[in-house]
């Protein structure tokens, strides 16, 4: 199931770039002329070469020749490793985040509300501790 | 599960190259985020997201060495690095390398920031790895140890990108 993979990098690279992105959302949506993406871009015909270059040579795009014109389709390539890979990632981070929410209202709750110093009207915290220095 | 944190609790996710970035906001004052971050105590009851966390080294000074290992029904898994930067209550860089892929490193930062006068507070987790082989040596680790489960989060980028969300 697994053909050529190019390494991970160039993918990250590949997606790095909001035009790019962009190529790839209209491209979802089916095929497109360099022309097409261009106009939709707002950028000239040599720029979005370049871009659609970075792309196919990352896996993610493919382009045939159509009389005068060039066609960009999407794949072969799918991203999945790249994208399980920083879905997992910031899944592990957000968890994290969740149990840190967790333990800060367990350690509110203990130090009491009145010490808190969250008072109705604007409490601005005055106190500040400084550690060192 | 009504927390008075739900008004401020959003998270915001962003891949840019080699970094990836999660942001969230906690209505807690600065000091308490800070205290969780830098008290192994403290540490031990969130980092390890439900599991057991074991602070086996905890020297939190620039330079210091942290090792923690995370202990699960039918497995374990280790982290550690060094402190390369700490502004107390503000930023915490370190180095982060799991035991799974050793000597692929990344660079994780922590800031904190006050929000709302300092009744909340926002803290931005900033995650970049050194190179495209650290990338890449996670990576295939990650993927070989089955770490990759998360097919919806997959499933709404894919969506994403192809523009069928």
């Amino acid at each position: 199931m697994v053909q050529y993979q190019p390494p991970v990098h160039e993918t990250f690279a590949a997606l790095a770039d909001p035009t790019r992105i962009g190529f790839l959302e209209r491209l979802g949506r089916g095929d497109a002329t360099i022309g097409q993406l261009a106009a939709q871009a707002g950028i000239s015909l040599t720029g979005t070469k370049k871009h659609v270059a970075v792309l196919e040579s990352a896996g993610l795009v493919t382009t045939r020749k159509e009389g005068r014109a060039r066609v960009c389709t999407i794949g072969p390539r799918r991203l999945e490793r790249e994208a399980a890979w920083i879905a997992n990632y910031q899944r592990v981070l957000e968890e994290r985040l969740d149990h840190l929410g967790k333990l800060l209202e367990r350690l509110k709750a203990e130090e009491g509300p009145e010490e808190e110093g969250r008072r109705e009207e604007q409490g601005r915290p005055e106190r500040r501790d400084r550690l060192a220095k | 599960m009504t927390t008075k944190a739900a008004t401020y609790k959003h998270t915001l996710s962003r891949v840019d190259g080699r970094t990836i970035r999660v942001e969230r906001v906690f209505d807690a004052p600065r000091d308490l985020v800070w205290r969780a971050y830098s008290e192994p105590e403290l540490l031990a009851q969130w980092w390890g997201r439900g599991h057991r966390l074991v602070v086996e080294r905890f020297e939190f000074v620039k330079g210091g060495h942290w090792r923690v290992v995370e202990h699960w029904e039918g497995g374990s898994a280790g982290f550690e690095g060094r402190f390369r930067e700490i502004e107390p209550k503000t930023l915490i860089s370190q180095t982060f390398e799991w035991d799974g892929a050793p000597g692929h490193v990344s660079v994780d930062t922590t800031e904190l920031s006050d929000v709302d006068g300092g009744r909340a507070t926002r803290v931005v987790i900033t995650s970049r790895t050194f190179d495209e082989q650290d990338l890449e040596g996670m990576m295939q680790a990650g993927m070989e140890a089955g770490m990759a489960q998360s097919h919806e989060a997959l499933d709404a980028l894919l969506a994403r990108l192809q523009g069928k969300g």
